[in-house]
């Protein structure tokens, strides 16, 4: 079973405290919404657990294997693939050879017939697979967003972090990534997904880490975020708490 | 045949062209022209290996000319100081090797065909005639010009391993000049500005197919740097269509995506500055054999500028655009040697040639940044592509199932 474990994760930059003390486990193939106010550590915890950043203190470990000193293309091989805040395609290589890329990366014996078959899959899936030998700086905003959710299938990790997957995305796109997130998910995948979006994130999510300042000051279903004192203050405002809070039910409700 | 072969074909029309040329040319310029080709094959391996490191895997490195100086002098100092002698000179340091010696000979820098004698000279002069003292297999000296690019390549790789951009062009142009300067300063061992004299690339001449051919004949540098330069294309075709090609692009494009996928750049960062670097150092090292001579001016920023420009008109993106782009400016500047007259005006082009060459490089950089050749390629290579976009665009559906 995949078990993905942060214990007492601290990040320091100069005098700035990001992470403090951060600490969840991610145990089966659930699919968690990570959200916070803007400057909450949400993408350094992100950098921290694949590795592009070391921790000050505390530990990662996936699957029973310490990953927090390992460099990200460790951490990718033994099951952690993410996505970028601002889509990062390499947009002067074809869409297949974007996919080639972590598919070879990952090494196995694949053949390269093979690796052809499953990214021409992933591409059909993705509904993308026109475009499959143009260069990917040809493709649209929301079309890289997809190549860059068909990278991490290409992968095949155990643990994915979607960093703002639906930021700036058409909402027949949008469409195309919920199902792919649900379908990731379903076939055995954990998902922890980075998103402002909240309507998105509570439709989709059956628990909620929600970080203000680099404290985690919640880890529950959305129901209960909802309802979290904490949360409404720290995310949604002291003055407004109520406004916000109705807010939030009606986005979920929609 | 399909329009996407057409570069494939080109290519051996030229490979062909080029390999039967000094064969059918009958000129009365033959030995110069056979220079300039055999120059421009030395610039093309020089640019096509630049553009590896650069085009396909985004390092800006100016120190291209510093490992093509490293492999020249490696080959240079090597068969300088290195000899195999029948019995000991009891004045030089020296090994038993073999029924012989292996003879190091101590520096005596510039002074030492005039005034200061080194030992090997004292021995002989005390021997007299009849005892021969046999010099170092060039092509030992070449292989170990090119480990020593290889060697300084990987160093130069792993202390860069962080800079990016301007940072590491900067970098790189320091250790070029830091090693032009150190060669030029160190006149004992080096000889500075003199510069050390090496043997032809076949001293003693060389019998192909019953013909003799003297040292100072082109045909076998010509055939020697040509066969370097298919050596090297080759090598490189197969490093850009295997994973190597992939991943360095992917490094090129964004280092940290790359990383997150999987992809160690460490290992191949590093693995491209050694094997374009060993590719430069062997380029040097033959073209020092074949000259005669090597000196710190050929390391100078103006050579690397050269190199720069080759690969940049060429195509960037395109070790064979590279190529063609080093061979085509190398014949064109030679070409532009003739002064011309204008009424009582003298045209001096020796100068003015440069400026041409400038106002190429920045038409090139202003118009078609991949290049004057590359594009072309493309042309032809990725025709298929908006037709086969169009033909299989479907209407978007629903997602059936994650392929597994």
């Amino acid at each position: 079973m995949i078990e993905l474990s942060a214990k007492d994760l601290n990040k320091r930059f100069g005098g700035l405290h990001v992470l403090k003390d951060v600490s969840f486990e991610v145990r089966g193939p659930e699919l968690i919404g990570l959200i916070g106010p803007n400057g909450a550590g949400k993408t350094t915890l992100t950098n921290v657990l694949d590795g592009a950043i070391k921790p000050n203190s505390g530990t990662v470990y996936l699957n029973g294997r310490r990953i927090d000193q390992l460099p990200p293309f460790e951490v990718a091989k033994a099951g952690l693939g993410r996505t970028f805040q601002v889509t990062r395609s390499f947009r002067r290589m074809t869409v297949l050879e974007n996919l080639f890329v972590p598919a070879q990366a990952k090494g196995g014996r694949k053949s390269a017939a093979e690796i052809l078959e499953k990214a021409m899959g992933v591409l059909e899936f993705l509904t993308i697979d026109h475009l499959r030998n143009e260069y990917a700086r040809a493709l649209s905003g929301g079309q890289q967003k997809l190549l860059e959710l068909g990278r991490l299938l290409m992968l095949d990790p155990d643990v994915i972090i979607l960093d703002e997957p639906f930021a700036g995305v058409h909402p027949r796109l949008m469409e195309i990534i919920y199902g792919y997130i649900r379908r990731v998910n379903e076939d055995g995948t954990a998902v922890i997904i980075i998103s402002h979006q909240m309507d998105s994130i509570f439709s989709l999510c059956r628990r909620l880490l929600v970080l203000n300042y680099g404290d985690l000051i919640a880890d529950s279903p959305p129901e209960e975020v909802r309802k979290d004192a904490a949360v409404i203050e720290a995310y949604l405002g002291t003055d407004d708490a109520d406004d916000d809070a109705s807010g939030v039910e009606h986005k979920t409700s929609s | 045949m399909k329009k996407r072969h057409t570069p494939h074909l080109i290519g051996l029309v030229l490979i062909a062209f080029f390999a039967v040329f000094p064969v059918f040319y009958t000129g009365n310029d033959y030995s110069y022209i056979m220079h300039v080709f055999i120059t421009a094959f030395f610039y093309a391996i020089l640019a096509s290996s630049w553009s590896m490191l650069a085009g396909y895997a985004g390092q800006f490195s100016f120190g291209h000319m510093a490992f093509m100086g490293l492999g020249a002098y490696t080959t240079g100092l090597f068969s300088h100081y290195l000899y195999l002698t029948p019995k000991p000179t009891n004045l030089c340091t020296e090994f038993a090797f073999g029924d012989g010696y292996l003879v190091i000979v101590d520096p005596v820098g510039v002074t030492s065909s005039t005034l200061a004698q080194d030992c090997l000279t004292k021995a002989m002069a005390i021997w007299g005639p009849g005892v021969e003292v046999t010099p170092m297999p060039i092509w030992i000296g070449i292989v170990l010009g090119t480990l020593m690019g290889g060697l300084f390549g990987l160093l130069i790789g792993l202390l860069v391993l962080r800079l990016r951009a301007a940072y590491l062009a900067l970098f790189t142009l320091g250790f070029s000049e830091i090693l032009r300067a150190s060669i030029s300063a160190e006149i004992k061992i080096t000889r500075g500005q003199a510069g050390i004299e090496l043997p032809h690339l076949f001293e003693n001449g060389v019998t192909v197919f019953g013909h003799y051919f003297d040292k100072t004949d082109k045909i076998p540098p010509y055939y020697v740097m040509f066969g370097l330069l298919l050596a090297c294309l080759a090598i490189l075709a197969w490093l850009a269509k295997s994973k190597f090609g992939l991943f360095v692009r992917a490094l090129r494009e964004d280092e940290d995506a790359a990383a997150a996928l999987g992809v160690n750049t460490t290992r191949y960062k590093v693995l491209v500055f050694v094997i374009t670097s060993m590719m430069a150092a062997a380029a040097g090292a033959v073209q020092a054999h074949y000259i005669g001579i090597i000196t710190p001016n050929n390391l100078i920023i103006l050579q690397m500028s050269l190199v720069v420009a080759m690969a940049v008109i060429g195509g960037l993106e395109s070790f064979v655009g590279a190529a063609i782009g080093a061979i085509a400016i190398e014949f064109i500047l030679e070409m532009l040697r003739n002064s011309f007259q204008i009424g009582d005006l003298t045209i001096d082009m020796t100068i003015w040639r440069l400026v041409f060459f400038g106002v190429l490089l920045m038409l090139t950089l202003r118009f078609s940044r991949n290049g004057l050749i590359t594009p072309l390629i493309d042309y032809f290579a990725r025709a298929h592509v908006a037709q086969e976009t169009v033909a299989k665009r479907k209407p978007s559906s629903a997602a059936e199932g994650v392929p597994k």
